[in-house]
């Protein structure tokens, strides 16, 4: 339906600003969404034919805001009259954008008492203004289903009271943790690549990094906020390397390096050197370091190892976990010897969270490949094989361990 | 995270030895649970399978592939019906199975089994 790329970007900057000025005004989160949805449809119609008008911002609100007052006429007398008095004085007017409104629409979607694939969701249709078919084309889920998943998660909203406030500051940094969460969670959505169209599941990448991006104008001081974008941009920009044409996993260090993308690559390192050292170091910010490294190394022989065992070190300490000692047990490998390395991964297995990935099993066969110990690497990437819930990654370690065999 | 639920058994010998109270109540339960996980946002696809005994089985036989009438397992192994789910937490998909357990459990059906689809970002 949207065919113009310039008025489609342009429609989705402005959803969340739109939708954002309208509950603000009036409340009644769902009944805006809808009717910011049905704005952005009909200007997706009449500016593909008239031209986008002057003010496109005010057209859209004025649209939805009638959208909104057709919608209470349908409803009670009583009804009606009060909420039209409320609307009377506003089409056309809009005032100035307000930037922190996108920012509390983002908490508000992004709220704790959603479930996570409803935060995904909304996200993406009141902040990233796509449409319920285009989300349900990226989570490969039927359109109803997706469409459910939104109005019940409206519905919890309503029924719960949540106010459309930016939360108070006590709370504002562990609520900005969970939407850093979910952007990074549509940003890995998008990362699979095991089934339903590739172009589609390109997309989520694409709109996480596009969220992203405006997150960080709205959060310009927050160190983490600018991780998260450097992350995504750094791990991105392999995208073409990753895959070969038939779909198969290309490991980092076997990946053509001349199909990086550069200036993702430039982007996200300029953005981990402005924060790193000058605001509070976060999980994020570390791993975008970490992939800056990767990102920067002419071959996988040149890669500063010594310099990804340091930033692990310090991550481990940031915020300790599983993942974080498997990861810093590749990088101490590549420094002191896969022996080492794989002393450190022992340190793992009576630990009940990893008992259930295929994560150190995999991460153990390719150790015990570097230190020549074949038999245990096959029989250690088979049983990662048998665990990981990727099938392309299924494919890569059964093929890892019959190349051993 | 997408999951499988699937059903195995012989659904016409469970339904010959159920009074009809129980085959309506069966259908009943089958509409609310696919309505319920329609409406909770979950429902990905729900179908059931023809009987197994229309079944074909295609075996690799004097060098060729080669098709027969009649299913490849025994018909109290095969599998009849399943659901595929979007949810939270593989406790969810449990919970959901479960569900179906409660009901078709006394009946004697076999028990439901539970896999995750494959569509997990990879990691390397």
């Amino acid at each position: 339906l949207r065919t113009d790329p310039r008025i489609e970007d342009l429609l989705r900057e402005l959803a969340p600003q739109v939708l954002g000025a309208l509950v603000r005004r009036h409340g009644q989160f769902d009944a805006c969404e809808d009717a910011v949805q049905e704005a952005l449809l009909a200007a997706a119609l009449q500016w593909a034919d008239e031209g986008v008008p002057d003010s496109p911002r005010a057209w859209l609100t004025t649209v939805a805001t009638r959208r909104l007052v057709d919608e209470w006429r349908s409803e009670s007398a009583r009804r009606r009259r009060q909420e039209t008095e409320a609307v009377l004085e506003l089409p056309g007017q809009a005032r100035p954008a307000d930037q922190d409104d996108t920012l509390t629409l983002l908490f508000l979607c992004c709220h704790p008492s959603l479930s996570v694939p409803s935060q995904l969701a909304l996200t993406l249709r009141a902040v990233g203004g796509l449409t319920t078919a285009e989300i349900a084309r990226a989570f490969l889920v039927p359109e109803v289903t997706l469409a459910q998943r939104i109005s019940r998660a409206k519905q919890s909203i309503k029924s719960t009271g949540i106010r459309f406030d930016l939360p108070p500051q006590p709370e504002r940094a562990d609520r900005l943790r969970v939407v850093l969460q979910v952007l990074y969670l549509v940003f890995n959505e998008g990362y699979t690549t095991s089934s339903g169209p590739a172009v589609h599941r390109a997309d989520l990448t694409n709109e996480a990094i596009r969220l992203a991006r405006m997150l960080l104008q709205l959060v310009p001081g927050d160190g983490e906020v600018a991780g998260l974008l450097a992350l995504m941009l750094l791990t991105d920009a392999r995208r073409a390397a990753r895959t070969k044409p038939d779909g198969s996993l290309v490991p980092l260090a076997e990946q053509q390096r001349e199909l990086w993308n550069t200036a993702q690559i430039e982007e996200g390192v300029a953005l981990v050197t402005r924060t790193l050292g000058k605001v509070p170091i976060g999980p994020y910010q570390l791993q975008a370091a970490i992939a800056a490294v990767h990102d920067e190394a002419p071959t996988a022989e040149e890669t500063d190892w010594p310099q990804i065992r340091a930033l692990y070190e310090v991550l481990d300490r940031v915020s300790p976990g599983p993942v974080v000692t498997l990861n810093r047990a590749v990088a101490v490998a590549m420094v002191d010897g896969p022996r080492a390395g794989l002393a450190l991964l022992g340190t793992l297995d009576t630990d009940e969270r990893m008992a259930r990935t295929h994560r150190l099993e995999a991460v153990r066969g390719h150790l015990l490949e570097l230190a020549g110990d074949l038999v245990a690497a096959r029989a250690s990437y088979q049983r990662a094989a048998r665990m990981t819930a990727s099938l392309p990654e299924q494919r890569y370690l059964a093929l890892r361990a019959a190349r051993l065999g | 995270m997408k999951y499988m639920i699937m059903m195995f058994g012989d659904a016409a010998t469970m339904m010959e030895q159920q009074p009809k109270e129980w085959i309506a109540e069966m259908m009943q339960f089958m509409h609310t649970l696919n309505d319920d996980l329609s409406r909770s946002g979950e429902l990905v696809d729900a179908q059931g399978l023809t009987d197994g005994s229309q079944a074909k089985t295609v075996r690799f036989k004097n060098g060729i592939p080669v098709a027969t009438d009649g299913p490849f397992a025994e018909s109290k192994e095969s599998l009849i019906g399943y659901w595929i789910v979007d949810v939270d937490a593989e406790a969810r998909a449990i919970e959901i199975a479960s569900r179906v357990v409660a009901f078709i459990g006394p009946a004697g059906a076999p028990p439901v089994e539970v896999r995750q689809i494959m569509a997990a970002p990879p990691e390397i």
